[in-house]
């Protein structure tokens, strides 16, 4: 069912899920959302799979108009949000009715908002994924980002009771936890430098990857490395000594010595970090790594970053929306 | 064999240190014989010039499981037996508005025909993909066709170009920006998400280009434009 049309598509807008995964070997960019947390608990929200598609909206979001009543939830960067002018609660359930205009703005807070709707959005899968690869134009909506008078459809469903609302957490540090990458033994002599100075997000953050400036780290024995394959977070640092680091919509293959790799936990707090932000590594072993993700992801399926709304005026419910514009005529 | 550690999720084995065409046999045999273990959680495998990944779900299996598996096989064994892979036949017009930098092999000594003569009608290695869906790592390109690539590279290489930059040729399945030298263009979509297979090859097969004139472009461009064309695989062995 059509349930929402673009009026205005924001800075960069793509439907988004887990991620393609399975033909990487085939030079397939795995997408999905960046920040993977974030799109669980907005879909969690409403009772979804954790993995259906959402939309994932970048520093400044967009608007829609709703043609079908349909309940969304939202998670991730705090944007403002109105409906028909009127301002919402974020991180929440929102019933929208027909003929509703519903409109974000700019992310105060974190880059990266992510807006769920019941049942999921609906868009032809790509290797059994919906997730948007707009280099390749692969997945997703044709491909690329939303653009004004798309219209996106919905599985539709009741959706969660909307009561609940996620838990106001603090993420804002600035250390993001590494694995020892492939080339690690090559930067022996210049660890100081990479974890005792903090490098700064430049302008170039995007999706395939973060282009960070800060002190040089050279490499003992060059920067050049046979192509091979990339992996989520790979901290790749190349002849300028400036780390990168791949997210997303990285290449499959590259050719840069890596030092590090982020770990899998610390990945929704770095992709909600903005051009300027200066983050600081700090090393952990593979399989800390490995017992803090499953950690992180039993919190979020324990609804532990849930808490119960009963605000019951600042809540949006269809029929506390009606008599309030009926009070106001 | 190396097994190493850099993702909570992936092990990475290496096995070799350099580009080599034993090195991907052996990559390209381990990998059947991994997923043919039938290992729980295990998750995709992807091949390079000298190591693959092996991606794995950490909610059904750990590292250590994994690597306890692949203790159990016997890697001198690999290259017993034959060795099977396909060969992909890749029709290419080469030179005119397709392969405008074809003419700058001059400067190597080479008539454009010699570089047609010398670039079509071998088998080249596919050791990995990369950098682009369906983009292919080739190996076994003639030395005198080597050439650096373009001082200023192109903005915009559309889809099927066919090239070489440095020691390697390869093609672009999408459009996209590049410094390779282009020889020519291939009709064939070389990812065609209609097609049983989207992408026609995988690390360890062939690639064939066949020379093509402009007639014949035009011609398998609207066979495949009506869903008739079939691209010529054959399956070759060796060992």
């Amino acid at each position: 069912m059509m349930a929402l049309k673009v009026m205005n598509p924001g800075l960069f807008t793509t439907v988004q899920d887990m991620g393609r995964y399975g033909h990487q070997a085939e030079g397939f960019s795995p997408a999905g959302a960046m920040d993977w947390r974030a799109m669980m608990l907005a879909n969690r929200l409403l009772g979804n799979d954790e993995g259906a598609a959402v939309l994932e909206m970048t520093l400044h979001g967009a608007s829609f108009e709703v043609t079908k009543d349909v309940t969304i939830a939202t998670a991730g960067a705090e944007m403002p949000v109105a409906v028909d002018g009127r301002e919402m609660k974020t991180a929440t359930v929102m019933p929208l009715m027909k003929g509703e205009q519903i409109s974000f703005g700019g992310a105060e807070r974190g880059a990266r908002t992510y807006l769920a709707v019941a049942g999921g959005f609906t868009v032809p899968e790509v290797f059994g994924s919906a997730s948007t690869h707009t280099r390749s134009g692969i997945g997703g909506f044709g491909g690329r980002t939303l653009e004004s008078g798309d219209r996106l459809k919905a599985a539709g469903g009741n959706g969660a009771s909307g009561t609940g609302r996620i838990r106001v957490f603090d993420d804002g540090d600035d250390v993001i936890r590494v694995i020892p990458g492939q080339q690690y033994d090559r930067f022996k002599e210049n660890l100081d430098t990479f974890y005792g100075s903090g490098y700064r997000l430049t302008k170039d953050c995007d999706r395939m990857g973060f282009r960070l400036d800060g002190e040089v780290i050279e490499a003992a024995g060059g920067h050049d490395v046979l192509s091979e394959p990339t992996q989520l977070g790979s901290i790749q640092i190349p002849k300028n000594g400036k780390p990168i680091i791949l997210l997303n919509d990285r290449q499959t293959a590259g050719g840069y010595a890596r030092i590090a790799t982020v770990a899998l936990c610390d990945i929704p707090k770095l992709v909600q970090k903005r051009q300027g932000d200066t983050i600081r590594f700090e090393e952990i072993g593979v399989d800390r790594a490995a017992e803090l993700y499953k950690a992180e992801i039993g919190k979020i399926r324990s609804d532990e970053y849930f808490e119960i709304d009963n605000d019951f005026k600042s809540h949006r419910r269809p029929l506390a929306g009606k008599i309030e514009s009926i009070m106001k005529r | 064999m190396e097994v190493r550690q850099y993702a909570e999720n992936a092990l990475t084995i290496y096995m070799g240190d350099d580009i080599d065409e034993e090195v991907n046999r052996r990559l390209v045999e381990l990998k059947k014989k991994i997923e043919s273990l039938d290992i729980a959680g295990l998750g995709e495998i992807v091949i390079s010039y000298t190591s693959l990944i092996i991606y794995f779900d950490i909610f059904k299996t750990d590292a250590g499981t994994i690597e306890g598996k692949l203790r159990d096989i016997n890697t001198d064994a690999l290259l017993e037996g034959g060795f099977e892979y396909r060969v992909v036949e890749i029709p290419v017009c080469y030179g005119g508005e397709y392969g405008p930098d074809i003419e700058n092999f001059e400067e190597n000594g080479l008539s454009a025909d010699e570089v047609i003569d010398m670039h079509s009608g071998k088998e080249y290695l596919v050791y990995m993909l990369g950098f682009m869906p369906g983009f292919p790592y080739l190996g076994g390109l003639d030395e005198k066709l080597h050439k650096a690539r373009l001082e200023t590279p192109r903005v915009r290489i559309p889809a099927g170009s066919v090239g070489i930059g440095g020691k390697q040729t390869g093609m672009y399945p999408f459009e996209s920006p590049g410094g390779w030298n282009l020889l020519g263009r291939t009709p064939v979509p070389l990812y065609d998400p209609g097609r049983a297979e989207p992408i026609l090859y995988q690390a360890g097969d062939r690639i064939v280009y066949r020379a093509i004139d402009e007639g014949e472009y035009e011609d398998i461009k609207a066979e495949i434009e009506a869903g008739r064309y079939e691209v010529k695989i054959e399956s070759g062995s060796d060992g």
